[in-house]
């Protein structure tokens, strides 16, 4: 495992998360409103390029993502690029029409969401949960029940994965994973289901309990164990998303790629 | 009028907690169906579209189990953030879909004032968070320039995904749930309940 992360001193792990989710948040609403095809090549290679200086995986897991987003990128816009609606037809077999303008909106969606795939495993891989829960309690005031109620929650994957295992086990030392068939199997799977979600429910009611009985929220003012707290680095963070984005808008007006500036006109 | 007024329907740690973890649970659910997802998608005849539905589970199941107003909502838009911080494909995208998806599969859970639990108030939530879907994907995946045969059928393919996935589906988990004895403690107590000491 010690191999999927790389380098965990970058900038991007130590900038303020609450910061670093808005941004990161607000960039979705305003490539929503982009229809320039040239602005989305060009942004998805600013990004691209941001992703493999500041993302936390190391070289070779990085590079298989990026590969693997990117076709399943274009894999989303393949409807709108073989059905859209468009008038000057490229290429036509029965029900497929691909025309320039389906086309050009097509790469537009696949570039739009493996920008947003990038942004998204940027953000997911330099931040850590606990900072980012207590940042988002100290920061944006999230009330401590629902962040703590967050942090104990993760912390109950691994005993999950861990009575996954055991259920498993001992199903397959009864013999229960034997028997073939479509309605064996959906038997087998709500049995899986419900054995772990009445354990998870179980052990998340004592958690609370036990939170409750040591007066867990029960007053206003709290002091945090972890202090989470703005710096120089929120600042270079700040100025390296806007840089990007604004090379992605000036770069497609100085070098458009594409004539389609607007895929929405037909 | 006492019983009416103990029927405590404010959240508490135990609730919010339960609910967290099981919209982790599906956050991981949906994180790792997202491949699969992925993968049908090239023929471009909206097979994904039938498992669309699975999107939407957390806030009919969550509903369903705790019976308290603000649950749908919560379990959704957490779930929503778990597969963000779980790196799932689209990223920040999830968390926009999943709070619009709770707020609409809420506000079916509220018209009914929190007091009806069957199985078509839960479809009809699974179908109001799609409706949400749609009209984030109007405006995200330019959907009225699709040709017209290919948006119905994208159409109809999420109907039936999500009606099936996040309708029945919860409805059947939540069924199972009960008999294990583990939802007496979360709900609120009704007054039958305690009609049931006298």
């Amino acid at each position: 495992m010690d191999t999927v992360w790389g380098n965990t001193n970058k900038l991007f792990f130590k900038v303020n998360p609450s910061l670093k989710f808005l941004l990161v948040s607000s960039l979705f609403i305003l490539y929503l409103f982009v229809t320039n095809l040239n602005t989305m090549i060009w942004t998805a290679l600013l990004f691209f390029i941001l992703y493999f200086f500041v993302g936390g995986l190391s070289g070779k897991w990085s590079f298989w993502f990026v590969i693997l987003t990117l076709i399943v990128s274009l894999f989303s816009a393949s409807a709108m690029i073989f059905f859209g609606k468009g008038s000057s037809v490229l290429f036509q077999k029965g029900l497929i029409l691909i025309t320039r303008e389906s086309l050009a909106r097509g790469i537009l969606l696949g570039l739009r969401t493996f920008t947003f795939s990038l942004i998204g495993m940027v953000f997911a891989t330099t931040t850590q949960p606990v900072p980012f829960f207590y940042s988002l309690m100290q920061q944006l005031n999230v009330p401590a029940r629902y962040a703590y109620g967050f942090m104990a929650a993760f912390r109950m994957i691994p005993m999950m994965a861990e009575e996954f295992v055991k259920i498993r086990q001992a199903m397959r030392v009864r013999g229960m994973n034997r028997q073939k068939g479509l309605n064996e199997f959906c038997k087998r799977m709500t049995r899986y289901c419900i054995s772990m979600l009445a354990q998870s429910i179980r052990r998340a009611q004592r958690t609370a309990i036990a939170m409750e009985a040591k007066r867990f929220s029960m007053t206003a003012e709290r002091t945090y164990y972890y202090k989470i707290n703005w710096s120089k680095k929120d600042i270079y963070f700040v100025l390296i998303i806007f840089c990007t984005v604004t090379l992605g808008f000036v770069l497609s007006n100085v070098l458009p790629i594409t004539p389609y500036t607007n895929v929405l006109d037909h | 009028m006492a019983h009416e007024k103990s029927r405590n329907l404010k959240l508490n740690l135990t609730d919010i907690l339960v609910t967290i973890v099981i919209a982790l649970v599906f956050g991981l659910v949906f994180r790792l169906m997202g491949p699969v997802y992925d993968l049908v998608q090239p023929l471009g005849i909206h097979l994904d579209a039938l498992l669309y539905g699975i999107w939407f589970i957390a806030a009919p199941f969550a509903a369903l189990l705790i019976r308290k107003p603000g649950v749908a909502f919560l379990a959704e838009t957490a779930a929503a953030l778990a597969e963000m911080l779980f790196a799932g494909s689209g990223g920040v995208i999830n968390l926009y879909y999943g709070l619009l998806q709770g707020a609409f599969s809420e506000a079916i859970f509220a018209a009914w004032r929190y007091k009806k639990f069957s199985i078509g108030v839960a479809s009809l939530s699974a179908f109001a968070a799609l409706i949400a879907s749609i009209i984030l994907d109007a405006g995200y995946a330019y959907l009225p320039l699709l040709a017209g045969w290919n948006l119905i059928l994208y159409i109809v393919f999420r109907l039936i995904g999500s009606i099936l996935l996040s309708g029945l589906f919860p409805y059947a988990l939540v069924k199972g749930l009960e008999k294990t004895g583990v939802t007496q403690s979360l709900r609120p107590v009704t007054k039958e309940d305690y009609d049931v000491l006298k």
